[in-house]
């Protein structure tokens, strides 16, 4: 969705919200425009509203309650943030759709925590986010789902020394890693080594020259690096003349990720869903694009689709839009219907328990589906 | 001994784009007291170049080039834009300016190419390696080495060796004494942005070729860095400023390889806290300039 069109629904949202009726369901977004969590809460913000149109356009969530958006920007800045939660909030907005990630979600927690005003990150997978308070939900599968099944994949595949790459700067680019080298412990691996970078690091090679020395050789080599430090982080790791296997998390599940060409040949991620023929995501993909003339490149799109399926179940399960009514449902789905994969609250700690897939990059710039299973909630790290 | 070689390769291997970038830093502000802070916009502007020319199918050495290309036509409409009505502002006013112009172009670059990085795949044969006494070297680093002291090498013959040169050193002891003897003061500061816009392309390149992705804020935070390589350096410093870059990128790579597991989130800061160290003992900077502006 365009800079424009994202205007223009914002402005008609807050006009009718000034005349919202009783039954009207005022939903708050926040939705980076620019900064860092602009290329994820993007597509997550255009999945979402084309969910919410669609339900509209049948009545309403449950055909019962039309859904208002208040659409805020908030710059990927964690104060802008916080105020223009407070300002929905301010305008009735009787649940938040957080940014992308755990730290402008937590922020925004601790703003609706004292109406109790249920908040679900876009797509936020640190599992700390939701100790925030009861209220806090996230919406992708945990890093340390992700993690887990990711540590049980390699093992499956006989690798045994891992060298861990991981960033003290977010809890996402720490958590991954550690979740991983949790589970592939327990399951008899080794981690030979650990490296800490920083967020837009400028140069890996010393990394890579520490990797190229540890002893003994890791089989496989885990980072939850986004872009662009991934990206950096495989071309050095290429260049220096290492062809280690390489796995990280959801985030690698990217067009630009798959098209750095040769040197991710092979790359092993996790990804929250994969649109196999026939399946509701291949529908949900098809008709974006036939509706938007886009075509969803990523699982954001998806994913906010999924959490207006999500406030619907829950609304229902509740049987009122009441804030404390619709958490309290929110957190008693089990098996619950979604796009991407169904989702399971009931048992969690309000992360859901979805499907997690394992995807495998070409050399082509495409992605091979590998495996398709749920973390067992039993032997789940803790966060 | 190999992890000493590799280690110091990638270090002089950072240093240099440091170093480009911070003499194009210097040598605008050497003669116009501009910091331009939108000099790593003019670079991530060089990366956008290239990306489009590979989108449009061109072959990566054209794609090169004009990436270069479109780095120094940048510095060049910025200049005429932009800055060129600013001159005489003073110090703050100017880098306010600068600010503004390098939110300005970041935002454009989000919404009229992506907010996301977009990938640039150079051919597999450009990051092979080669063995040196056992170490194995990147093809990468070795070439950025090589670029970043001819570009070094290149500019200061044009500096030292070329009326336009000369004049632009002139223009940095003293703009008004230049237009006195009639040279022409906006062609010179014309010159000067379309260098330092040079050596952002160059920097771009090498960047691009390491690193395989372009975003909007990819050169803000080496800019960053090249900024504190110039007040290390000394402010306005043509030769403080290329031995600070080498400077910061060496405490980089020898923090990263090196600190212990525990302090590594302290590494920014160690290296900032040496810089601070340094500034104590030389306040004008490690090779101030003859006018020198205390930094």
């Amino acid at each position: 969705m365009t800079f424009k069109k994202l205007l223009l629904t914002t402005t008609s949202a807050l006009v009718l919200t000034g005349a919202a009726q009783a039954e009207d369901y005022v939903i708050g977004v926040m939705s980076a425009q620019s900064g860092y969590l602009a290329p994820y809460d993007g597509p997550a913000y255009a999945g979402f509203q084309f969910c919410v149109d669609q339900k509209n356009a049948a009545g309403g969530l449950n055909g019962e309650y039309m859904v208002k958006t208040i659409v805020k920007d908030t710059r990927s800045d964690i104060a802008e943030g916080v105020k223009v939660v407070q300002e929905m909030l301010d305008d009735g907005a009787q649940f938040i759709v957080s940014s992308a990630d755990a730290d402008p979600t937590i922020a925004a927690a601790q703003i609706t925590m004292a109406d109790g005003i249920p908040t679900m990150t876009f797509a936020g997978t640190a599992p700390v986010l939701t100790q925030v308070g009861p209220h806090v939900f996230g919406s992708y599968p945990a890093d340390n789902q992700q993690g887990a099944v990711l540590a049980a994949y390699a093992r499956d595949q006989g690798l045994e020394n891992v060298y861990l790459v991981k960033s003290p700067d977010s809890a996402y680019t720490l958590g991954g890693p550690e979740y991983f080298g949790e589970v592939f412990e327990s399951l008899g691996g080794n981690i030979v080594g650990t490296s800490n970078y920083s967020l837009n690091q400028p140069d890996f090679s010393a990394i890579v020259t520490t990797i190229k020395a540890a002893e003994p050789q890791p089989d496989v080599i885990v980072t939850w690096a986004w872009e662009p430090d991934f990206p950096a982080f495989i071309k050095a790791l290429r260049g220096a003349g290492l062809d280690t296997q390489v796995m990280g998390g959801d985030v690698l599940d990217t067009p630009t990720v798959r098209g750095l060409g040769d040197v991710v040949d092979g790359v092993v991620h996790t990804s929250g869903g994969f649109p196999d023929e026939g399946s509701d995501y291949a529908k949900f993909i098809d008709d974006f694009k036939a509706a938007t003339g886009t075509t969803p490149d990523n699982n954001y799109y998806v994913n906010g689709c999924d959490i207006v399926n999500m406030i619907e179940q829950a609304v229902a399960a509740a049987g009122s839009t009441d804030p404390v009514a619709v958490t309290e449902a929110m957190a008693e789905i089990e098996n619950g219907k979604g796009i991407m994969s169904d989702f399971t609250f009931k048992g969690t700690d309000r992360m859901p328990l979805r499907d997690v897939v394992v995807a495998r990059i070409t050399g082509d710039g495409e992605k091979e589906f590998v495996k398709r299973t749920k973390a067992d909630p039993a032997t789940l790290p803790k966060p | 001994m190999d992890l000493i070689i590799q280690q110091s390769i990638n270090a002089i291997s950072l240093g240099g784009v440091y170093a480009m970038l911070a003499l194009g830093l210097a040598i605008v502000f050497s003669i116009v007291g501009l910091i331009n802070f939108a000099h790593g916009d003019i670079m991530t502007f060089g990366g956008y170049g290239i990306f489009l020319s590979l989108a449009f199918g061109m072959s990566p050495v054209a794609a090169l080039a004009i990436g270069i290309g479109a780095a120094v036509v940048m510095a060049l409409t910025l200049e005429r834009t932009a800055f060129r009505a600013m001159r005489g502002a003073d110090v703050v006013t100017l880098l306010i300016t600068s600010f503004a112009v390098s939110e300005i172009l970041k935002v454009l670059f989000q919404n009229t190419i992506s907010a996301r990085p977009v990938p640039i795949s150079f051919p597999a044969a450009w990051s092979g390696t080669y063995e040196i006494g056992g170490a194995t070297i990147g093809v990468v680093p070795t070439v950025s080495i090589i670029v970043a002291f001819v570009s070094l090498l290149g500019l200061t013959l044009i500096l030292r060796r070329t009326a336009t040169g000369m004049a632009m050193r002139a223009a940095a002891e003293d703009l008004e004494m230049l237009k006195l003897l009639g040279v022409r003061a906006n062609r010179v500061v014309a010159m000067a942005f379309a260098l330092s816009g040079l050596l952002a392309g160059i920097a771009a390149v090498i960047w691009t070729a390491q690193r395989g992705s372009v975003d909007p804020m990819m050169g803000f935070f080496p800019v960053l860095k090249a900024f504190i390589a110039t007040v290390l350096g000394g402010l306005g410093s043509l030769g403080g400023a290329v031995l600070g870059g080498f400077v910061i990128g060496v405490l980089e790579v020898l923090t990263q390889a090196f600190l212990p597991d525990g302090l590594s989130p302290y590494r920014d800061a160690i290296v900032l806290a040496l810089v601070i160290a340094a500034l104590l003992w030389r306040p004008d900077g490690l090779l101030p300039a003859q006018n020198a502006n205390r930094s």
